[in-house]
């Protein structure tokens, strides 16, 4: 098996970087430890696609962090939308458990109280629907509409029977 | 680069993972993506979390209807992991029962239930011992009617043996017949437990006794007893806040590496003072202490404090001081000995302070000498002081 000096990883993300890993932060990502148990020969550098340099930046403070037992100070707020929402995507790519749900927890507070028009932008959804398809499913559901401040087509609250 | 940004919208994740992200929102703006697009048509029916707080309807009668469609719209096979269901008021017998029986029929995966409501107690607790598989539970009841606040009975027979995650309020823990009251024993995995507003009968000692126990709260608890025993040699975070009225016993407290109390006191007694002074000589290995100025307050009220010469608090590194308005009783009882104080040196000076007193002075926030007092085994911890108003 892997002699005691493979005790780091080499990981080499999208934009060519080499970041060489901790075997404990690699065992965190289930598509690296996949990796790493399915080839036959040590391996030498594990190609991470869809994974950038200041990707793995991150991942290493949050790594850095949850092993001094401060992963609570871990924080994305900097990070705009789309800078949060490939994050998520390259977490998810590597499969890392409590990383992926610390941002998707971070994605849910984004979308918080925000609008339809607000959710469809953030997600990148094409409203497919025609203008007779979408009154029809928008009035089926009143029901998860009423009461609502945010929702601008939103009715006159009416006194329901 | 631009390339794979297109081709990895986060519309094109997996069903599973947009429906992970939705079951943090509330369930209301949950079904509301049904709007979004007609991918996204009947997704909302697979939300494996039902997050149902009447706060985000403007009446009860919407809030009434959104909780009988979404039981009966949701898709019934898909595995329901979390159901959190918050009234703060009275709920309909028939509307609770609904909600009940959905909880009852989907509770062999359940994970994480809450319910606070005002509504009949026992037909909440027969549904939450039928959630076998519960790792988190979160309960707040009071009886129907609002002026009638008399506690529930937290039943010895709750068999939940996976729970990790206990929070409860308003509770009453009945003792036995050794006058101890020990309603956690059955719990051979909790990591944490919070209680709220509880209260404890038939006995002189609330027991507290896990070797998986890592965080301990209690808020404004309304224990007439004078004991609480805490054997959790894992103990690692402890919070509090109320008038410090039990001693705590056992070495529950000497593993605590996190300390957070906010005690209060309304008027002259003698036990609030002793018991946080004997609290703070249990905290052996405390690394981190955060603490309310009334809480400072309370403690300088100990006769003679600074004083007391101990090997406490040995492994301080950082104490936080949040400072919160004065409080009227507390304020009144500082000022009287301030007063002694002042008159024990000369009258003048004790009616110089009367007369400061009457034009509006306050009492420091931060008693003189309190915080070299605490630091005095750990002189280079560092001190942050913050305003919570």
């Amino acid at each position: 098996m892997a002699s005691s000096s493979s005790n780091l990883i080499s990981l080499k993300t999208s934009d060519g970087t080499v970041f060489k890993v901790e075997r404990a932060l690699a065992k965190t990502m289930k598509t690296v430890q996949a990796i790493i148990e399915e080839a036959d020969a040590n391996i030498y550098m594990i190609p991470i696609h869809n994974v950038f340099s200041h990707h793995m930046d991150m991942i290493i403070d949050y790594y850095k962090l949850s092993v001094a037992g401060k992963s609570k100070e871990f924080s994305v707020e900097k990070l705009d939308n789309d800078e949060l929402k490939d994050f998520l995507l390259a977490v998810h790519y590597l499969n890392m458990e409590d990383l992926f749900e610390v941002l998707t927890q971070a994605v849910a507070d984004r979308l918080e109280k925000k609008s339809v028009g607000y959710v469809r932008k953030y997600f990148g959804i094409e409203n497919d629907f025609t203008p007779e398809e979408y009154a029809a499913i928008r009035k089926k559901n009143d029901w998860a509409f009423k009461g609502d401040d945010i929702e601008p087509e939103e009715d006159e609250e009416k006194q329901e029977e | 680069m631009s390339d794979f940004l297109e081709e990895n919208k986060l519309s094109d994740l997996p069903d599973d993972i947009l429906l992970h992200v939705l079951s943090f929102l509330n369930t209301k703006h949950v079904v509301q993506t049904c709007v979004l697009s007609t991918r996204w048509k009947y997704l909302w029916k697979h939300i494996p979390t039902l997050t149902l707080h009447s706060s985000s309807f403007s009446t009860m009668k919407h809030f009434a209807r959104f909780l009988s469609k979404i039981l009966t719209l949701r898709d019934s096979s898909t595995t329901l992991h979390t159901l959190d269901l918050v009234h703060h008021g009275e709920i309909e017998s028939r509307l609770l029962k609904n909600v009940l029986n959905y909880v009852s029929s989907h509770n062999t995966h359940l994970k994480e239930l809450g319910i606070n409501v005002r509504a009949d107690t026992c037909l909440i607790l027969s549904c939450v011992s039928s959630c076998r598989a519960l790792t988190s539970l979160k309960l707040s009841m009071y009886p129907k009617s609002c002026y009638n606040f008399s506690e529930t009975l937290f039943p010895n027979s709750l068999n939940l043996p996976d729970l990790t995650s206990l929070d409860l309020t308003n509770f009453v823990f009945c003792g036995g017949q050794n006058g101890c009251a020990a309603p956690f024993l059955a719990f051979n995995k909790l990591n944490s437990l919070v209680i709220h507003k509880c209260t404890v009968k038939h006995a002189k000692i609330l027991r507290i006794s896990s070797e998986t126990l890592v965080n301990l709260s209690m808020h404004n608890n309304k224990f007439n007893i004078g004991i609480i025993e805490l054997s959790t040699p894992n103990l690692h975070t402890f919070t509090f806040s109320g008038i410090p009225s039990q001693i705590i016993r056992g070495s529950g407290l000497s593993s605590v590496k996190l300390v957070s109390i906010d005690a209060l006191m309304y008027s002259n007694d003698r036990i609030p003072p002793m018991v946080l002074l004997s609290w703070l000589l249990e905290f052996a290995n405390l690394k981190s202490f955060i603490v309310s100025s009334t809480t400072l307050q309370v403690l300088s009220l100990f006769p003679n404090l600074l004083e007391v010469k101990h090997l406490f608090l040995r492994n301080l590194k950082s104490m936080k001081i949040k400072l919160h308005p004065h409080l009227l009783g507390l304020s009144d009882v500082l000022e009287e000995v301030m007063l002694k104080k002042a008159a024990a040196k000369s009258r003048k000076e004790a009616t110089k302070l009367r007369k400061a007193f009457n034009a509006g002075l306050k009492p420091p926030f931060i008693p003189d000498g309190i915080v070299d007092f605490l630091l005095q085994n750990s002189p280079s911890a560092k001190v942050d002081i913050t305003t919570i108003y």
